[in-house]
């Protein structure tokens, strides 16, 4: 897709700014709490939005990984879960996925899981 | 008494080793999980194989998916089979306002000369037209290689299409074996009204040795593992009804158990028995079906030659592999297909290298997400089916020099026949048993 980052980035940035809105399955209760942690944990002199800018690389990167077709479905398993499948029937999944979905900082799920 | 010889016959021996792990679901989580998972998994595991035998087939002639066709290019597609029928049983009937003469008893056969074949893949599928591929041949759920091009009226016209084949097979050392025999039966129905226990005893009383001279029982003594294929009890319907069973009837229920149990101890004192669940046993629906569990077997769990396996069940016996199942799978592919007969079913999902193309379709399939069980690997020597009508056997041999020895195994209950397999040179013959006293 042509679209510019730039563009991608205030999209998920209107998204981001109201994390309860709309979502009423408790699975995405993990999406609620980087808000509140974040600022716990932010050192000092790092803004807000530099911080919110690293948790939309890594959750665009997974979701490109969640809509690649040579994985296979998203729904219905779990990201580690379809990132261990793909490397076992040998499809080469990029390393950093793996380590995205570890870290634990990230959705286990991709985005239609429990909504569809 | 005297006793006629000083010597016991001893039975002879053959190492045993279960490959049922594939089979087994205890550490499967279902987390919702649709059945496109265990579709993906196919199709990928498929279509690696597919794309390494083009080379040998038509190795000219480009590669692409579904959505990459283009009108008269000439190419491979790969992807899954899916049978449009007019006749199969769907829901939506159901709510059709249109109340047609649905005939109230289902046809064993749901084919029609309007059905047609689509292919599919991830990016779309495609209609597929042309002769060379016969609807009443496949089935939902296989996945091949086509060679053709588009039509102008958007179908996929075919050419010519690639099944896997037979799979390899590992070859066994040719070494001078001695006469061994397993004996497969299948069908017992233990329960039903119509069921001789009489016929099932004799069987015993000859693998056993209870039955004929020295030289039968010498010949009894050769025989190193039975496999019972699936029905072995049958629940009369009309106790399960839904109220609250009385306790009377309770005992009723385990009544066809009991009568089974003590048949298969004296089975399990004298060799190695593997027992498979059937589509009538009580066992889960879904394939594969998991091992009939220990408590319903209580005097033959005691010996450790008694196991209770899954269906579909792959063994090996002095390195020769056994596969097998209770029936279901080739069951399913008669209702949806036609072929001259059952062994034709055989041999086509062992060309196809699976052994349920319809599950989970029209055959209940336990959700996988990353793999799927029934993919045969490696070419069996022995491929065999229970609960059939008849005895047939034959054998196949593959274009790589592969040999299979095709069984169907007949129900027991219906025609007291179990059959007898040699595992020197994989011959095959029919042990009839019958009750009737002539007048």
């Amino acid at each position: 897709m042509a679209t510019p980052s730039k563009n991608m980035k205030a999209f998920y940035k209107q998204k981001k700014k109201n994390p309860t809105g709309g979502i009423s399955k408790s699975k995405s209760s993990k999406a609620t709490k980087p808000a509140a942690t974040d600022i716990a944990q932010l050192p000092h002199g790092v803004s807000l939005d530099l911080k919110d800018d690293d948790i939309e690389e890594e959750e665009k990167a997974l979701r490109e990984f969640d809509m690649n077709m040579a994985y296979g479905p998203c729904i219905g398993i779990t990201r580690l879960g379809r990132w261990e499948r793909a490397q076992r029937l040998g499809l080469n999944p990029p390393k950093e996925i793996e380590k995205l979905v570890k870290s634990g900082k990230v959705k286990l799920q991709s985005l239609f899981d429990g909504r569809i | 008494m005297e006793v006629d010889s000083q010597e016991q016959l001893q039975r002879k021996q053959s190492t045993y080793l279960s490959l049922d792990e594939n089979f087994e679901i205890q550490k499967e989580v279902y987390r919702g999980q649709q059945y496109s998972q265990i579709y993906f998994a196919r199709l990928h595991m498929m279509r690696t194989l597919l794309y390494s035998l083009v080379p040998n087939w038509k190795s000219h002639l480009p590669v692409c998916t579904v959505l990459e066709l283009k009108e008269g290019k000439e190419c491979i597609i790969f992807g899954t089979l899916y049978k449009h029928m007019k006749l199969k049983p769907c829901i939506l009937d159901e709510y059709s306002k249109e109340r047609s003469v649905a005939p109230l008893i289902k046809p064993h056969n749901f084919m029609h000369q309007d059905d047609y074949l689509v292919l599919e893949d991830e990016s779309g599928r495609v209609k597929l037209g042309g002769t060379k591929l016969s609807p009443s041949v496949y089935v939902t759920g296989v996945v091949v290689a086509l060679h053709g091009k588009e039509t102008s009226a958007g179908a996929f016209f075919v050419e010519d299409v690639l099944e896997a084949g037979l799979p390899p097979q590992i070859k066994r050392p040719l070494k001078s074996r001695e006469d061994k025999y397993v004996v497969f039966v299948s069908g017992l129905s233990i329960g039903r009204s119509s069921s001789n226990p009489l016929q099932f005893q004799l069987l015993v009383d000859h693998i056993t040795g209870h039955l004929g001279d020295e030289e039968e029982q010498g010949l009894a003594a050769e025989i190193v593992h039975l496999v019972i294929v699936g029905n072995s009890v049958e629940i009369s319907r009309g106790l399960l009804n839904g109220q609250n069973l009385a306790s009377k009837d309770q005992s009723r229920l385990c009544e066809p158990f009991k009568e089974l149990d003590i048949l298969l101890t004296q089975i399990a004192a004298s060799l190695p028995l593997d027992i498979m669940p059937g589509s009538s046993d009580p066992a889960n629906f879904a394939l594969p079906q998991q091992p009939l569990n220990r408590c319903l077997f209580p005097g033959s769990t005691t010996y450790n030659t008694f196991r209770s396996c899954t269906n579909p069940h792959c063994f090996e016996l002095d390195s020769i592999r056994f596969l097998g199942t209770s029936g279901q799978n080739i069951d399913d592919l008669t209702k949806y297909s036609e072929a001259k007969d059952k062994l034709d079913f055989l041999e086509r999902t062992l060309r196809w290298r699976h052994l349920a193309p319809t599950a989970p379709n029209t055959l209940g399939c336990y959700p996988f997400t990353d793999r799927d069980p029934f993919l045969i690997d490696s070419c069996p020597d022995v491929y065999f089916v229970g609960n059939q009508e008849k005895y047939e056997t034959c054998l196949l041999k593959g274009l790589e020099g592969q040999l299979v020895r095709l069984i169907c195994i007949p129900r027991f209950c219906e025609t007291g026949v179990a059959v007898v397999l040699n595992m020197r040179n994989l011959e095959c013959h029919a042990l009839t048993f019958g009750t009737q006293i002539s007048s």
